[in-house]
């Protein structure tokens, strides 16, 4: 249970006590104002009796409630739930019935001077047991509309609840999806490269025209791809080499590219962005680090029915900023293990010096 | 005004050249694109602004900052980056996001020009302000408000407002470049600001104390001592 739950259920705990005592208390109020000033009983033991019979009500109520949290019956069907109001509401309705009728407050209940004013002929068939019955009906009945006015209340504190958390979870799922969103379109490489575009606009507007083309395939590319899509390595080359493109504009000669990759090998299938993120780290946290830059190198390699993949980087001796390729790395290991299990395999290896190479290995898919 | 462009990608340091010939009054006497080659120009150049981008290879533009011995005024040019768009907030002259909308540089370098009439003109060889870096703070901290540097063994200490960062430099080599009106070596640890002295007292020791305002006490040594009092009573 979390912090916030905890005030809405004292709330709500406080309410119930608040509504208990009120009501029986109100239904006992109006009684004794019967009994004194109709019937004109002795208000005294009249205010005794009512009173212990408000109090037991009320004792009895609370450990129906009870009764019903435990055997949870707010989750049954509404006949099923019906069917068992009344049923309880006669079980715990009889004892105080019978009660009520050895009590002096039975009187209340009687319906003998009604009869005997409009239909004097039933007033005889009125005998003990019937009155009994009457008692009991009567309590049954208070039962029967307190244990649905509980169960209104209920339900209609979960379905405010579900809502709640409904529109909770869908805001949730949003930013979420807003978050993969953004860390897919790389913010950073965009904005310098439509600083690019816009200075190539003047130098060189063929290659303005260039750039702009190459920024609408990448960008279409990461926007229309999904987590679990598979691409062949060919496929995810050209969309790379569009990005590189780009990148190597923005770098002029400190990006050097070198792209070895057999026919055999670029058939393979593989997890969609999956090679360009590792191409996008090997820029940002190589040849971007570095003031001379340096050759990016691509390349892959089938062996045993396995498809190798790596890209290599120069990197500074000493790394500049503390690293946050963690996340995409971690995000491209994720989805490799859901597509792939235990079978593909991404690494990081820094036992060159001063060069980082990311290895990928997946099985190739018959 | 002598300006600089410092940015690792050149297609970004020929836009902005070009951007910068509608402003006949900002010479572009160079440019660098990186820290290294940055730093070795603008101590030859001096120039009085720089244009400085915050991520470039071999250090970001904060480094270049605290590398510095001549401060000239900067402009921060970004991408994307929020740090470095929070670490204004602190403080600095402006900012701009690439690709640079001529209408913001106008504003920016309204900025430049009225921050230059503002302020007095100073012999060059003076240092007017400091870059200094402080963890994940940055601050551009104007001498006149320190009322106190004090020697850390390599690093100063400074006194500033309720802030005391540190700073990777020399207490001795500094010292040269502090405006002699205004700083005051009292003993072998610290330089003393004139202005922010409250009262000075005669310690029990025969020595001079000077009592700063917001600041500690500072013990005037005895060779310094006679100094100081010519400096006083003018």
């Amino acid at each position: 249970m979390n912090d916030a739950s905890l005030p809405a259920r004292t709330k709500s705990r406080q309410l119930y006590w608040i509504l208990q005592v009120a009501g029986w208390g109100l239904y006992t109020l109006v009684k004794y104002i019967g009994a004194a000033t109709v019937l004109g009983m002795p208000w005294g033991t009249t205010a005794l009796e009512l009173a212990i019979f408000g109090c037991v009500g009320l004792a009895i109520s609370h450990w129906l409630r009870n009764f019903v949290r435990r055997r949870q019956w707010a989750a049954l069907s509404i006949p099923k739930l019906a069917t068992r109001i009344v049923v309880a509401s006669f079980i715990v309705g009889t004892p105080l019935g019978i009660a009520t009728q050895i009590s002096d407050v039975s009187a209340l209940q009687d319906p003998g001077p009604v009869l005997h004013e409009y239909a004097p002929a039933l007033r005889a068939s009125v005998t003990v047991p019937i009155q009994a019955l009457l008692q009991i009906a009567n309590w049954a009945f208070l039962y029967m509309i307190w244990l649905t006015i509980y169960f209104g209340a209920v339900g209609l504190r979960e379905y405010r609840t579900a809502r709640l958390e409904q529109s909770e979870l869908a805001r949730a799922l949003q930013l979420a999806e807003l978050r993969l969103l953004k860390s897919q379109l790389n913010p950073h490489f965009l904005f310098n490269a439509l600083n690019t575009v816009r200075s190539l606009i003047a130098d060189n507007p063929s290659r303005a025209q260039n750039a702009v083309t190459r920024l609408a395939n990448t960008l279409r590319y990461t926007l229309s791809s999904r987590q679990d899509e598979l691409v062949t390595l060919s496929q995810e080359l050209d969309i790379v080499s569009d990005y590189l493109q780009l990148e190597s504009m923005r770098f002029e000669d400190r990006l050097r590219i070198e792209t070895h990759v057999p026919e055999d090998a670029a058939a393979v299938h593989i997890p969609v962005m999956l090679l360009q993120i590792l191409v996008e780290n090997a820029i940002k946290h190589g040849i971007a680090e570095l003031p001379s830059g340096g050759l990016l190198r691509i390349s892959a390699v089938l062996q045993n029915e396995m498809l190798i993949l790596q890209v290599e980087n120069p990197r500074p001796l000493v790394p500049i900023r503390a690293t946050h390729e963690g996340i995409g790395l971690r995000n491209a290991q994720d989805r490799l293990r859901l597509l792939f299990g235990a079978r593909a395999s991404l690494d990081l290896d820094l036992s060159k010096p001063a060069v980082t190479t990311a290895r990928l290995r997946i099985p190739v898919q018959k | 005004m002598k300006a600089m462009i410092i940015d690792d990608e050149p297609p970004a340091r020929r836009e902005l050249r070009r951007l910068l010939t509608d402003f006949p009054w900002v010479e572009v006497v160079g440019d660098a694109g990186n820290v290294d080659q940055a730093a070795e120009m603008i101590e030859s150049l001096t120039p009085g602004l720089l244009f400085l981008d915050i991520q470039m290879p071999g250090g970001s533009g904060f480094d270049l900052l605290t590398r510095l011995e001549h401060l000239p005024q900067v402009i921060f040019t970004t991408a994307y980056d929020e740090h470095a768009v929070r670490a204004f907030e602190v403080d600095a002259l402006d900012y701009l996001l690439k690709p640079i909308d001529p209408a913001r540089l106008a504003e920016a370098l309204g900025r430049v020009k009225s921050a230059e009439a503002a302020r007095t003109p100073q012999p060059d060889a003076v240092l007017e302000q400091i870059f200094v870096r402080d963890g994940a703070r940055c601050w551009f901290v104007p001498l006149r408000e320190v009322r106190l540097l004090s020697s850390e063994g390599n690093y100063i200490r400074l006194s500033w407002g309720k802030s005391k960062p540190l700073l990777g430099r020399a207490l001795a080599a500094l010292e040269q470049r502090l405006d002699p009106n205004r700083f005051f070596r009292a003993n072998r640890r610290q330089i003393i600001n004139l202005d922010f002295i409250e009262n000075v007292e005669l310690g029990v020791n025969g020595r001079l104390h000077a009592q700063l305002r917001d600041g500690p006490e500072v013990e005037i040594s005895r060779r310094q001592a006679r100094l100081f009092k010519t400096k006083m009573s003018i």
